[in-house]
């Protein structure tokens, strides 16, 4: 750390002495200036309006919202759904991370590419499956009654998101060293003892943030609930309907903040848990797993959990593979390719809009998050701790909100934003741009932090001046975690739903809101036909940026594209 | 006599704002003759670093010059400076090839291709670097890290060439085999080197002159043997070597010898220290090796030993003085002695020509 302290210093003289600096000054301004109006203003916006009542300042809508069971149950609804999600997905994701890091399962690889599977999918696909297998003309149709409600929410959203739980939990328990387990097994402890005793407290600070990543993650679902929330209203749809229906903006403004204010506390409450070093991390260099014979106790369920679940996301996709191939789903199941053609004739425009406007976006996003990666951690100037938070805010901040932001704030003109943006393909971009930063950020900060700053010093000992030394040794150094910043863009980009629903418009439309019309007209096989289409382009876009890392020499493995 | 290659003038550095302002360096001067190899020699967080990061132009110093060859370069930046560091963790390039990680800095000074060919592979084979050019640095080995850290630093025929601890990342062996090396080609390619170190046996094997550092100020600037035989304090005594230190009276003053008292006993010591006078207090420093312990006798200092471990070659004692004060005493060859074993009465006997005196801190104080 001291080492940091001195390169900054260094580069503060760096500065002064850099003829570049006015440049700089700049370029930290306008991203200043970006970070307030696209990220700040919208939100502030909703809670202007949430706290507006007939012209006033006023807690009314709150009050209004509070009294009426009708817009209660929402509330309570999100709540019981997503500690019911959170729960059931940390179990499986521990399950799933548990085999991967700690037996000697075979098929791993296989194990983990479909556990991870839903991630690069839109989410709102495994809904879809989910008609498609237990709707009324469903293959297994009343198999497990009614799934409009929250019964279907939760087998969607556990599939959806305890991906999301695995990952974080493959980290925490890789690096729990097997060594402090053969320790206890030398001590005389049992499986099921060090299990207890070890892992489980040791991994604990790790299972309460994966779970609280998956309940914020099921409390900011739009996608599924939308198409399966029937009669179990919650808060991110209701908000949606307030709006879009009932053009209500206080009472979907107020419903946006009673959304925001859950979410952001579990955020920062996870980023806390975090930053709050485990020992996990302290007992040093894990040494190489040696995965001793397991008892058949814990082998039984680990592995079952895992078949089982891999089976299910399996037959889900496979169902909407299957679905999409289908004359009239249920009726006749004739094979035929037909929902691909009509897919096609009404769904080309959205296509090409999503495509293009993600092609757009991508970059702009790459390079964005990585300059603001690159001034907060290695340059000191006034108001990077604001950069630092806002940059990172949209993060915790449910789609619909932003969504419901967006519209207040660009509606009309204002000082901030001369132009009104609404109905014009830029707010779409804008949008995906500020909602996918805080992952290339996230990215290229772990990406420079790896980098020594002895390493750009050497560079300018040998006679390199500060931006020399970045195009030629920062850069290249961190252009395996620019390209991953890509790919994971381009998949948001793609499959983003929630917050871009509000500002899509008759001239630019995207194929993640065409297929929610589909399955609206209960065109269930086209639906299906699309969203395959959209998962083949994004795993054509990660195959060919892999391949383009790949062919540059520095490996860049599909995991850390899901990251 | 040489002139002063680089110069340090009054040269300081603080750290921190109002109250918490300290100097890691403390306005030190010092001069390096060209061709030089000086290290910096101190413990962790004396200054030793700063120091060298001021000379690279890493760090602006607050006040005080860098001189080279007689021009400040304070207004330089570290680019354009003619120095040239290896750094403690190599900090190779990763995605660079050695020679490319070599040929980075001469690339950079736009020199042509085949200068910069030569000029590498000349480098290469003077290091012993034949052959690994289209190796990553992640292919190589610590030691073989450490060269092309120096090769690429030395590639730049810089006007001074600075180390920042090159060897506390490698093994003791390789340790100790990589500073001889150093310390040949420095002298052969007769470059001026300023070297930090913790490493009090480092500092002694590598230099021409000790810098003895102690939080951000100079103890002493001395050849290794001017600072381990006569070392200007009780902080470099301790410092450098194991040294037992005796409170002692100034007795009797002649030509050659001082003869000071300690404990009623008498004790001779050579007379570096012209100033001082009878009944001065002073500090006998006494190296381990400089003690021989003996059968009992009337005017020796006596102890009872405390402990002692055979080596072979060696011989450790611990003695206990009838004050409390425990002396290590080493002696070599000790089958050729008397042995001793725990709880034997000893009478010590000095090497007269091994002491030094210093000046009493306690009459420091007083003064
Ligand atoms: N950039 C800095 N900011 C504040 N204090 C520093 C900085 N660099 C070094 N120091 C302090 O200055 C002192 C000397 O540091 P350094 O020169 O690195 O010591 P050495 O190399 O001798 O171990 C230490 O107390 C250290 O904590
Ligand atoms: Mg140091």
């Amino acid at each position: 750390m001291k080492k940091f302290k001195f390169s900054n210093t260094t580069r503060v003289n760096d500065l002064r002495k850099m003829i570049g600096e006015p440049f700089l000054l700049l370029a930290i301004l306008v991203v200043l200036y970006l970070l307030i109006v696209f990220v700040i203003f919208p939100i502030f916006q909703v809670f202007k309006t949430s706290l507006s009542y007939e012209g006033a300042l006023s807690l009314q809508n709150y009050f209004d919202v509070l009294s009426r069971s009708y817009y209660i149950t929402p509330l309570i609804n999100s709540m019981v759904l997503g500690v019911i999600v959170g729960t059931i997905g940390t179990i499986v994701g521990f399950m799933f991370a548990y085999a991967i890091t700690r037996t000697p399962m075979k098929g791993k690889g296989v194990f983990r590419m479909i556990a991870t599977f839903p991630m690069v999918s839109p989410p709102f696909v495994v809904a879809l499956a989910c008609i498609l297998l237990f709707g009324r003309s469903g293959f297994f149709a009343g198999a497990i009654g009614n799934i409009y409600g929250l019964t279907g929410l939760v087998i969607v959203e556990v599939i959806a998101y305890s991906p999301t739980a695995f990952l974080a939990l493959v980290g925490v328990l890789h690096a729990i060293d097997p060594a402090l387990e053969e320790a206890a097994m030398d001590c005389g402890a049992s499986r099921l003892k060090i299990f207890r005793t070890i892992i489980f407290p040791l991994a604990t600070p790790g299972l309460v943030s994966a779970w609280l990543l998956v309940f914020i993650q099921s409390l900011a679902d739009f996608g599924n609930p939308m198409i399966l929330s029937g009669d179990f209203a919650v808060l991110s749809v209701q908000a949606y309907l307030q709006i879009t229906g009932m053009f209500d903006l206080a009472r979907g403004s107020t419903l946006a903040i009673l959304l925001l204010i859950p979410t952001v506390v579990a955020f920062y409450l996870q980023k806390y848990l975090l930053s709050k070093k485990s020992y996990v991390t302290v007992t040093g260099k894990p040494t190489s797993a040696t995965i001793k014979n397991l008892e058949w106790y814990i082998k039984a369920p680990v592995y079952a959990v895992c078949m089982f679940f891999a089976a299910v996301v399996l037959l889900f996709y496979g169902m909407v593979v299957w679905g999409s191939f289908q004359k009239l789903w249920g009726v006749d199941s004739t094979l035929t390719l037909r929902n691909y053609v009509q897919m096609w004739k009404m769904g080309k425009g959205y296509i090409v809009d999503s495509l293009v406007i993600s092609v757009i976006v991508t970059p702009i996003t790459g390079v964005l998050s990585m300059f603001i990666a690159y001034l907060t951690t290695r340059k000191q100037f006034p108001g990077r701790n604001f950069i630092e938070f806002s940059s990172m805010l949209t993060f915790a901040v449910p789609g619909t909100v932003v969504g419901i932001g967006y519209i207040l704030a660009f509606n009309t003109p204002s000082i901030l934003m001369p132009f009104t943006l609404t109905g014009t393909g830029f707010i779409i971009m804008i949008l995906l741009v500020f909602r996918n930063l805080p992952v290339g950020i996230r990215n290229g900060v772990a990406a420079i932090q790896q980098i020594d700053p002895s390493i750009e010093e050497a560079s300018i000992d040998l006679g390199a001046d500060s931006s020399l030394t970045f195009r030629k040794i920062t850069l290249p150094m961190i252009t395996p975690a620019f390209f991953s910043g890509l790919a994971n863009c381009f998949v948001r980009s793609m499959t983003a739903i929630s917050a871009i629903i509000f500002v899509v418009s008759g001239k630019w439309n995207l194929i993640t809101v065409a297929v929610l019309g589909f399955v609206d007209n209960s065109q269930y096989a086209q639906a299906a036909a699309m969203s395959l289409l959209l998962i083949a382009i994004v795993l054509i876009a990660l195959g060919l940026i892999k391949l383009f890392t790949d062919r540059m020499g520095r490996g860049m493995n599909s995991s850390s594209i899901l990251e | 006599m040489k002139q002063n290659y680089l110069e340090l003038k009054k040269l300081a550095k603080s750290f921190g704002k109002g109250d918490e302002t300290f100097f890691a360096v403390d306005h030190i001067d010092l001069g390096v003759k060209e061709g030089d190899l000086v290290t910096l020699l101190g413990p962790s967080g004396c200054g030793k670093t700063t120091t060298l990061r001021m000379i690279a132009g890493f760090h602006t110093p607050t006040s005080g010059d860098v001189l080279i060859d007689g021009y400040s370069v304070n207004n330089i930046p570290p680019n354009k400076r003619p120095t040239a560091m290896v750094f403690q963790n190599y900090a190779l390039f990763p995605h660079m090839t050695v020679f490319e990680n070599i040929a980075y800095g001469l690339r950079i000074r736009k020199e042509s291709p085949e200068d910069v060919r030569k000029k590498v592979s000349d480098i290469m084979n003077l290091i012993g670097l034949e052959n690994l050019e289209d190796r990553q640095p992640r292919q190589l080995s610590g030691g073989q890290q450490q060269r092309v850290s120096l090769a690429r630093a030395m590639v730049m025929e810089p006007k001074v060439l600075l180390f920042d601890e090159p060897l506390s990342n490698l093994d003791a062996k390789l340790r100790v085999s990589t500073r001889l090396e150093i310390r040949k080609l420095q002298q052969r390619v007769g470059i001026t080197s300023v070297y930090v170190t913790h490493d009090q046996e480092e500092a002694m094997t590598l230099s021409d002159q000790v810098v003895v550092m102690n939080k951000g100020m100079i103890e002493q600037i001395g050849s290794p043997s001017e600072v381990y035989s006569h070392p200007a304090n009780r902080f470099v005594a301790g410092f450098i070597g194991k040294a037992n230190f005796l409170e002692s009276v100034v007795v009797k003053v002649t030509d050659e010898q001082i003869i000071v008292s300690h404990q009623g006993k008498h004790i001779a010591a050579p007379r570096w220290d012209k100033q001082l006078k009878v009944n001065d207090k002073v500090v006998v420093v006494a190296r381990p090796e400089s003690i021989i312990p003996e059968l009992p006798s009337e005017d020796l200092v006596e102890g009872i030993v405390a402990d002692s471990v055979y080596f072979g070659s060696q011989m450790l004692y611990e003695v206990e003085l009838p004050d409390g004060k425990v002396l290590q005493i080493e002696v070599a060859d000790p089958q050729y002695h008397v042995q001793f074993e725990r709880g034997h009465r000893v009478g010590l006997s000095f090497k007269d020509r091994s002491l030094h005196l210093l000046p009493s801190e306690e009459k420091k104080d007083a003064l």
